[in-house]
């Protein structure tokens, strides 16, 4: 198994808050989708991805729910609160800050 | 907003049910599973795949737990009770542990409290940082009243006028106040009692600071003419102790049979600027007469006697003060030496040039009794230093033993997956917890140390005593803090011998520490043996000093006598009515059955009390500058005879001296050897006071030297005189001898005294004895804290020996069944372990006599008759570091003796 890249501290969650942002998903669901999206690159470790869960909904932004799966059976979802869209929100211009501050150091010509 | 909040406030007390978080799990590996199978593997293999990919459950499961906000909380908790459960696995390591610390605690607090009040606390006034106690250098000539504190340019009584004088006329004080204290007779709802009184200025209480509690506080108004004034306010303790806190604002009560008004109830908390004083009542200065009638004072320049204390004014330094107040004294004092009748130059640069005025920081209030109590509370609490080093010394050995033989336990954490950090938590929260507990049942111990110490020190005296039984709350807090860190410190020291330990190996072993933690272990305890090797040869010594003094030979008797003091001023006698009063009062005594004879004397004896002054002998020509001054007892005709002091040449006084006959002195033997060479040359000398001619009297014995202000001082020269044909008129102080039990015998004078007077007063009824020890308070109080303290250390180095030495015997197991199987007999064995200690212990001893040689030297103006080398004392100290030893030793060796060689060579 390729090992997973490291995410920044604090990335996971900014991830999972994203790929919930639309819909409510179960765990499986989200692993499922970070990895999709970024093609493979991004692998949640799922022993992580559940202690971020909790974390996430210990302080309030997101909610989850017992509901049924694809497949009809019990499964947790989870979705956004609205002060999970607002940390979303926050976390993504911080991101974004961040992200071009660091390009532009890399991509000036020394 | 709301329900989310719910949410929270749910979590934190519930958090996720297990269930739910499994099932959660459950769903995920399952949704793996069918992915795994859709893309073609079998269902085995699709299992294991999602499970691999998966990682941990149970870690998973585990931190989603970690994450609920009460996590550490829990983790804590969980700590605390395996710390719990580790202490209760060894009940007796823990009871010695949390004794030793709550000893130390409560020692410390207690002492420390004591010290706190003696020396550091401020007066309860406003701003005490502003006060300034004023003292003087410089010849004086006349009277002076002192009640102790004053030294050779530190003269800290002032004479009315001066103050007086200081007070209008300076301008670095925003006020001056003056009080002098004494004692007063006081009639109250027909019960008449002697109390302490303090003459205080008029503007006393609002200079300080000290506002009314009921009516109102003196003010400058009350302070008029001599005599004009008859005010009085009480002390709160005592309105509220006597009176029962009764309305006395704007009630009558008799002092000295004077009827005062009584205007107020000071502050609660306030007694004196003096520390120590403790008044019950005061009254303007002015009423001076009333309360001393025998004296003069209020516009005598020559009579010394109020202690002064100033506020400075905002914006004034000490410094500044200093000059200016000074420059005024020098002015006050050109004044006054133009009334001198000694105007020679030699007089001049005595009394003006050599005159300074000392201004201190007076916070603490001027106090010669703290100078008493400061040595003996300063060794004291040197001894409770020792005790808690001991202690703090004895719990880390005490835990170090422990964690030597838990080594496998933390072997098997570690195995099991406990982090370092999880070890040294667990650790922590053990020494948390016997801090906690030391501190709990430290001070528990404390008030009942405190109230226990203080009636110790209080026993005998009139009851009421400088030293509160309050606890300071930041001497506790200060030591609870420290005890727990040096705790946790401890509880610390078994991690480093376990960190990151080599597993395979301690397991093996099953034991943890290595020569160096024994070595370390090994000097823990002798420095134990040392600490407590001091402490009883501190306690040998007071112990000693205490009996030397017990046993001195005073020159008489002091068996069944019993003193008490009779003063009719207080009962408002008019001063030529007491000397007739007070013969009546002897008369009586000596009439009651069971009493071999009576005697009376202004000059107490055995009590830190001397009379003295100068005396001119006609006939005798003084060296230049000779400065002789002798005791000036006013007696009885029966003193001498009464306490037994023997004639050595000439005659008692007897009943044919009288107030009208021929004035005749009896002088000691140091006396006449002084002045005439021999007692018998002494006889039909005359000796008076200097300038005053009326005090002529004629020697007519010579007694034998005895010992007068106290025990530990030697016998002064002494010139006795009848009181009844004294100058003056004051009260006096009586001995009684008697056959009969002390308390028989007090019930009967105090009804033979009744019977002369219901009026009179009988003060401070004791016995000799009593009296005495009293006067050895302090060194009795040392001697029995020191004796406490070497038990107590004795016992923790004990326990402290016995701890390493059942310690190294376990690790010697193998050792000696090798020796028993090559041989070696029990005796041997019991030899090889005794070996140990004795050397531990005679290295220990060694190096701590030197040293306790030196430190008891800081103590030696504390003892008696004892060399700070005393050859009894170190011996007897050595004897029970042996037998504590020897007893330490003696449960290791026995089981030592008793190892059995196969099963020992099988062990591990």
């Amino acid at each position: 198994m390729p090992p997973s890249s490291d995410l920044l501290q604090g990335t996971l969650d900014m991830l999972i808050l994203k790929s919930i942002v639309l819909r409510p998903q179960h765990g499986w669901a989200i692993a499922q989708r970070i990895q999709q999206i970024s093609r493979d690159v991004l692998q949640i470790g799922q022993g992580s991805l559940y202690p971020a869960l909790h974390r996430l909904e210990y302080r309030g932004w997101i909610r989850a729910q017992w509901g049924a799966s694809e497949n009809n059976r019990r499964a947790r979802y989870y979705s956004l609160t609205a002060a999970g869209r607002k940390q979303l929100e926050a976390e993504l211009q911080n991101w974004e800050r961040l992200t071009g501050a660091v390009n532009l150091v890399l991509k000036a010509s020394f | 907003m709301i329900p989310e909040i719910w949410s929270r406030v749910k979590f934190f007390f519930a958090g996720k049910r297990r269930r739910e978080v499994d099932e959660e799990i459950q769903f995920h590996l399952q949704r793996e599973m069918e992915e795994n199978m859709a893309r073609g593997m079998n269902e085995k293999e699709a299992r294991r795949r999602a499970a691999i990919a998966f990682g941990g459950r149970e870690r998973a499961r585990e931190q989603c737990r970690q994450e609920r906000p009460v996590w550490t909380l829990e983790s804590m908790w969980r700590d605390v009770k395996y710390g719990f459960r580790g202490l209760t696995r060894n009940p007796i390591f823990t009871a010695v542990a949390v004794l030793t610390l709550a000893l130390a605690i409560g020692a410390n607090t207690t002492v420390f409290s004591l010290l706190d009040q003696a020396l550091m606390q401020a007066l309860p006034v406003q701003d005490p940082g502003r006060l300034v106690v004023l003292s003087f250098a410089g010849d004086y000539s006349g009277h002076r009243e002192s009640h102790g504190g004053s030294s050779e340019g530190h003269i800290h009584e002032f004479s009315y006028p001066m103050y007086k004088d200081l007070r209008d006329r300076n301008t670095a004080f925003s006020g001056i106040v003056a009080s002098s204290t004494t004692r007063a007779g006081i009639t109250w709802n027909d019960r008449a009692e002697a109390v302490g009184a303090d003459m205080v200025s008029g503007n006393y209480f609002q200079v300080l600071g000290v506002p009314a509690a009921v009516g109102r506080v003196l003010v400058s108004s009350d302070e008029t003419a001599p005599g004009a004034n008859p005010v009085a306010v009480l002390n709160f303790d005592y309105w509220k102790s006597r009176l029962a806190e009764a309305p006395v604002v704007g009630k009558t009560m008799l002092v000295n049979g004077s009827p005062f008004t009584i205007v107020g109830v000071a502050a609660p908390g306030f007694h004196s600027t003096i520390w120590g004083e403790l008044p019950d009542i005061y009254v303007p200065v002015t009423m001076q007469k009333t309360i001393e009638p025998q004296w003069d004072y209020l516009n005598d320049h020559h009579s010394y006697w109020m202690n002064v204390v100033g506020r400075l004014k905002p914006g004034i330094t000490l410094a500044q003060a200093d000059a200016s107040m000074n420059a005024l004294f020098r002015d006050l004092r050109t004044e006054e030496f133009t009334q001198l009748k000694d105007q020679s130059p030699k007089a001049r640069t005595g009394f003006i040039t050599k005159g300074h005025l000392n201004l201190e920081a007076g916070a603490n209030g001027f106090s010669p009794m703290r100078q008493d109590v400061q040595t003996p509370l300063t060794i004291i609490m040197g001894m409770v230093l020792l005790v808690i080093l001991m202690a703090v010394v004895n719990v880390a050995s005490l835990l170090l033993v422990r964690a030597a033989t838990r080594a496998r336990e933390f072997s098997v954490r570690y195995a099991l997956g406990a982090t370092n950090g999880q070890v040294l938590r667990q650790l922590l929260a053990e020494g948390m917890l016997l801090g906690v507990a030391g501190a709990v049942a430290g001070v528990a111990l404390v008030p009942e140390a405190l109230h226990g110490l203080i009636r110790w020190m209080s026993s005998g005296s009139d009851g009421s005593q400088a030293f509160s039984a309050t606890l300071d709350w930041r001497v506790l807090l200060f030591t609870v803090v420290v005890t727990l860190i040096a705790s946790l410190l401890f509880s610390l020291a078994p991690a480093v011998q376990f960190w990151n330990p080599k597993l395979a190996e301690a397991l093996h072993q099953g034991r943890g520490g290595t020569s160096g933690s024994l070595r370390f272990r090994r000097t823990c305890v002798a420095l134990q043996i040392g600490f407590s090797l001091l402490l009883i040869v501190a306690a040998g010594l007071f112990v000693r000093t205490i009996s030397n003094l017990r046993n001195v030979n005073a020159g008489f008797a002091t068996d069944h006598l019993l003193v008490f003091n009779l003063n009719p001023l207080l009962a408002g006698y008019p001063p030529t009515g007491v000397a007739p009063v007070e013969q009546r009062a002897l008369d009586a005594i000596a009439a009651l059955p069971g009493v071999r004879g009576v005697g009376a004397t202004n000059d107490e004896d055995l009590a830190d009390d001397g009379v003295s002054g100068d005396v001119v002998v006609p006939g005798y020509t003084p060296p230049p500058n000779e400065e002789y001054d002798v005791e000036l007892p006013w007696v009885s005709n029966d003193y001498l005879q009464t306490l037994g002091i023997p004639l050595v040449v000439g005659r008692y006084f007897n009943a044919s001296d009288t107030a009208t006959s021929d004035k005749v002195a009896i002088v000691n033997e140091l006396f006449a050897k002084h002045f005439f060479g021999s007692p018998r040359a002494a006889l039909g000398h005359h000796v008076s006071r200097p300038n005053r001619p009326l005090t002529d009297a004629t020697i007519v014995g010579v007694v034998r030297d005895v010992k007068h202000e106290s025990v530990r001082s030697a016998a002064y020269p002494t010139d006795y005189t009848l009181f009844a044909q004294a100058e003056r008129t004051t009260g006096l102080i009586f001995y009684v001898r008697t056959w009969q039990d002390p308390d028989a015998a007090a019930n009967s004078i105090r009804a033979a005294i009744a019977n002369v007077d219901t009026k009179l007063i009988v003060g401070h009824l004791t016995t000799m004895r009593d009296e005495i020890d009293q006067n050895l308070l302090a060194e009795r109080t040392i001697a029995l804290l020191a004796t406490a303290f070497g038990l107590l250390a004795t016992v923790l180095a004990g326990i402290g020996l016995y701890g390493i030495l059942a310690y190294s015997t376990a690790q010697r197991t193998k050792e000696i069944g090798i020796r028993m199987a090559l041989g070696a007999r029990r005796a041997t064995v019991v030899r090889l372990i005794l070996w140990e200690v004795m050397v531990l212990a005679g290295g220990a001893v060694l190096v701590t006599i030197p040293i306790a040689i030196l430190a008891t030297r800081a103590v030696r103006s504390q003892l008696f008759g004892v060399s700070v080398a005393d050859p009894v004392v170190y011996a007897l100290g050595i004897a029970v570091i042996c037998v504590v030893a020897g007893l330490s030793a003696f449960i290791p060796a026995r089981r030592a003796a008793t190892v059995d060689p196969a099963r020992a060579l099988r062990t591990d």
